[in-house]
């Protein structure tokens, strides 16, 4: 009896050990370079549960090449798992999921392909201008963008009308307005919420003009004073000073779904995607939120910004590169784009943002908005010119370490910690080989 | 005890200078070759999970990885800059204070706890040793965001509390969050160390406690005399493992700001936390092997300092 539960034990630790080697074996086979009629098996990772959808249309197409799509984390996860199979040699995967910003800090140290040679040239007047400087490196195309994040605003109308407010803010004045209004309702509600956020910070210095970051080739220039930056950072400010500003609650957490559920929150100025993550996380503020562009710094201007976004590149070290840009266009650009469209995937992609199917479609949870031709365009008046240096992904990683202290005591400025990011971000991008100043 | 020391001060035999003058040294010598044959099994392993790793982050370390311009052997700049780094020593600071104040409050609740299972005066004796060791088998990630839950002021267990009381305490301000770990870590470990505690109060030979009931001692000099220093040992076992478990703390640390906004949890807060962040966001792999040579070296001198004078003590005796 003791032996056969022993026995029953080691099998129960064994198997899953047997069962992993075979998954890592599986996710290396296929071992023949790309092209040919040779049967190819291509490895992709994704967080975007659309790409998925398009593998089976695609399969059809292109009998030879198996497509096996992997979620290995999201974003800085994702990106760590990478930085890992490249340093050793193996389970480099062909196709990556990349944020925009993180397309440099790859690129640069050479870890991607330059999709150049496959053609990937002649897809630029597909996309949306700003999205494709998205993953432009120095006058090269390192990936191709998959989804969007042109920044718009989600308002909670209910709410607002609560307050007084019966259409949303057009100018950042009228928004400084209605926050007074809706904090009037009780202690717990707020216009907003901000933790820290600075891919919210940038979108509204990105907005009013500021380009703190320049970059040319190794030379990055960081400047947290020019005027678009100034404006931005001290209307913000202002919110904060004033109280009207929740700084509790933090983005993506519990607290968050509760705040959007209750209505007690009653914008998001964040990325076009949230359209898809909104109706799970809030089901009970059905009917509530729509959408509007980015208040505007003056009256009658149709400026905005981007709020993240995400690409496709292929690792330098992929296997089967040929193989991978093939599945890359299908599903970014060529057949396979409208399936993903239809699966919820908001794209930059002009034959998508332009097509009467998308702007035309009412949405049920934004209480029958056509919240594509919104979307639209939004992704339309980005403004161009937008820069992140190549070490974002570790500047953005320590900017909490900066700003949290002011979160939660109040003491100093949001332009003093701008300040003392840029510092950290001089001596972090000097160390790596950049000239930083 | 005894034992072990016996065989310490054993000289070993080949180390004798008579060795080659040996009466039967050819047979020795195929003897210890044989020897060889049986650890080699165990050596390689030793080796090969040990040793190597060990050498290889000494190697990583002398290098530093760039984004522009790879990789280059910089010697021991690493260490150097280590050792004028304010936030490594920010966290080894915390990990410090963080063991100071929370390993004797455990592992007095863990010894109580033993004590009161084994005073023979509690009913349930294994349904109390189960539930107590059960928060040890909860993942780490898995308690974090159940105390995570259960201290949230804004719609947890403690904001409920708050409004009830009318009080505005927040577990997770920057200045109280090093609390709230020490009590998330409390809470997983005081079931492992009562554990450790109780089996080494099973040792204890019954007769002694028969010899001071015949004597007229009560519990608590039954205690004092016979059950404090039969744990001495295992006080010992346990303030080694604590200190070693505090100085790598990495979970708690890293899976709170996702829950909770601005706690004061850094991305240096603990050592391992910041090596960690050093390694996979910022691509400098060198360092943070420096950063992890340093601290593993620090947290052996740590344990081996208690270990000698634990021992000390004990034979003291």
């Amino acid at each position: 009896m003791r032996l056969s539960r022993k026995v029953r034990l080691l099998c129960a630790a064994l198997v899953p050990m047997f069962g992993l080697a075979a998954c890592s074996g599986g996710a290396n086979g296929g071992g023949d370079a790309g092209g040919g009629d040779e049967q190819v098996k291509i490895t992709v990772w994704s967080w975007d549960g659309t790409v998925e959808k398009a593998v089976p249309g695609f399969q059809a197409a292109n009998p030879n090449i198996k497509v096996e799509v992997v979620n290995a984390g999201s974003s800085q996860d994702e990106y760590k798992a990478l930085d890992n199979a490249i340093q050793a040699g193996s389970g480099v995967p062909d196709l990556v999921m990349f944020e925009y910003f993180a397309v440099p800090y790859f690129a640069i140290p050479g870890k991607l392909a330059d999709l150049g040679e496959f053609g990937a040239d002649k897809l630029k007047d597909d996309y949306v201008p700003a999205a494709w400087g998205d993953v432009t490196v120095n006058g090269k195309v390192y990936a191709l963008p998959s989804d969007y994040g042109p920044s718009a605003m989600f308002y909670n109308a209910a709410t607002l009308k609560k307050a007084g407010v019966d259409k949303p803010p057009a100018t950042w004045d009228e928004y400084y307005e209605a926050a007074k209004k809706v904090h009037a309702l009780g202690g717990d509600h707020y216009i907003a919420q901000d933790t820290g956020d600075i891919f919210f910070l940038l979108s509204l210095i990105w907005q009013a003009g500021g380009r703190p970051f320049k970059v040319d080739g190794n030379k990055v220039h960081i400047d947290f004073t020019d005027e678009g930056t100034t404006k931005a950072v001290a209307f913000w400010q202002k919110m904060l000073d004033e109280g009207l500003v929740n700084t509790k609650v933090t983005g993506w957490s519990d607290d968050w779904n509760r705040t959007l559920n209750d209505g007690s929150l009653a914008t998001q100025t964040m990325g076009g995607w949230l359209t898809s993550t909104l109706p799970e996380r809030a089901p009970k503020a059905a009917g509530d939120f729509r959408v509007a562009l980015m208040p505007q710094w003056e009256q009658g201007d149709k400026v905005g910004a981007e709020n993240g976004g995400s690409s496709f590149g292929i690792p330098a070290a992929a296997p089967h590169k040929e193989a991978a840009f093939k599945f890359l266009e299908y599903f970014t650009h060529g057949a396979g784009l409208q399936t993903r469209v239809d699966a919820g995937a908001f794209v930059p992609n002009k034959s998508v943002l332009d097509s009467e199917a998308f702007r035309n479609k009412a949405v049920d949870y934004f209480g029958g908005q056509k919240v594509g031709a919104v979307l639209a365009e939004a992704s339309e008046i980005v403004g161009s010119g937008w820069q992140y240096p190549p070490f974002f992904e570790w500047a953005r990683s320590i900017y909490g370490d900066i700003a949290s202290p002011y979160y939660t005591s109040g003491k100093v400025s949001l332009a003093q910690i701008l300040e003392q990011w840029k510092q950290r971000c001089i001596q972090y991008g000097n160390e790596q080989g950049f000239q930083v100043d | 005890m005894d034992l072990a020391r016996r065989s310490d001060v054993t000289p070993p035999a080949t180390s004798s200078p008579d060795a080659a003058r040996d009466p039967a040294p050819a047979r020795k010598r195929r003897r210890s070759r044989a020897g060889l044959a049986f650890i080699a099994p165990f050596g390689a392993l030793f080796a090969l999970v040990f040793i190597v790793p060990i050498l290889y982050a000494a190697f990583l370390s002398l290098f530093q990885e760039r984004l522009l311009g790879g990789t280059t052997f910089v010697g021991f700049a690493n260490y150097g800059k280590l050792f004028r780094d304010p936030q490594f020593w920010d966290g080894v600071g915390r990990v410090f204070r963080f063991t100071l104040v929370q390993v004797p409050i455990m592992l007095l609740f863990a010894m109580a706890l033993a004590l009161a299972l084994d005073s023979r005066r509690v009913h349930g004796i294994r349904f109390f040793r189960a539930t107590i060791f059960l928060p040890y088998a909860v993942p780490a990630i898995v308690s974090t965001l159940m105390w995570g839950f259960l201290l949230g002021v804004k719609y947890g267990l403690f904001g409920s509390l708050n409004h009830a009381l009318g009080t505005d305490l927040d577990p997770f301000a920057p200045g109280n969050t090093l609390i709230s770990i020490g009590l998330m870590v409390t809470w997983a470990f005081t079931g492992f160390n009562m554990l450790i505690f109780y089996s080494a109060l099973k040792a204890v030979p019954r007769e002694l406690y028969e010899a001071a009931a015949i004597d007229g001692a009560n519990e608590f000099q039954i205690i004092r005399a016979i059950k404090l220093p039969a744990l001495r040992g295992s006080l010992v076992v346990t303030i080694i493992f604590s200190i070693i478990g505090t100085f790598q703390m990495f979970n708690e640390p890293q899976i709170l700001p996702t829950m909770v906004a601005n706690s004061g949890v850094t991305t240096y807060y603990t050592p391992n936390l910041y090596a960690y962040n050093l390694a996979f966001t910022g691509s400098q792999q060198g360092y943070a092997a420096a950063l992890a040579l340093v601290m593993a070296a620090i947290t052996i001198a740590v344990a081996y300092a208690v270990q000698i004078r634990g021992l000390r003590n004990a034979s003291d005796q």
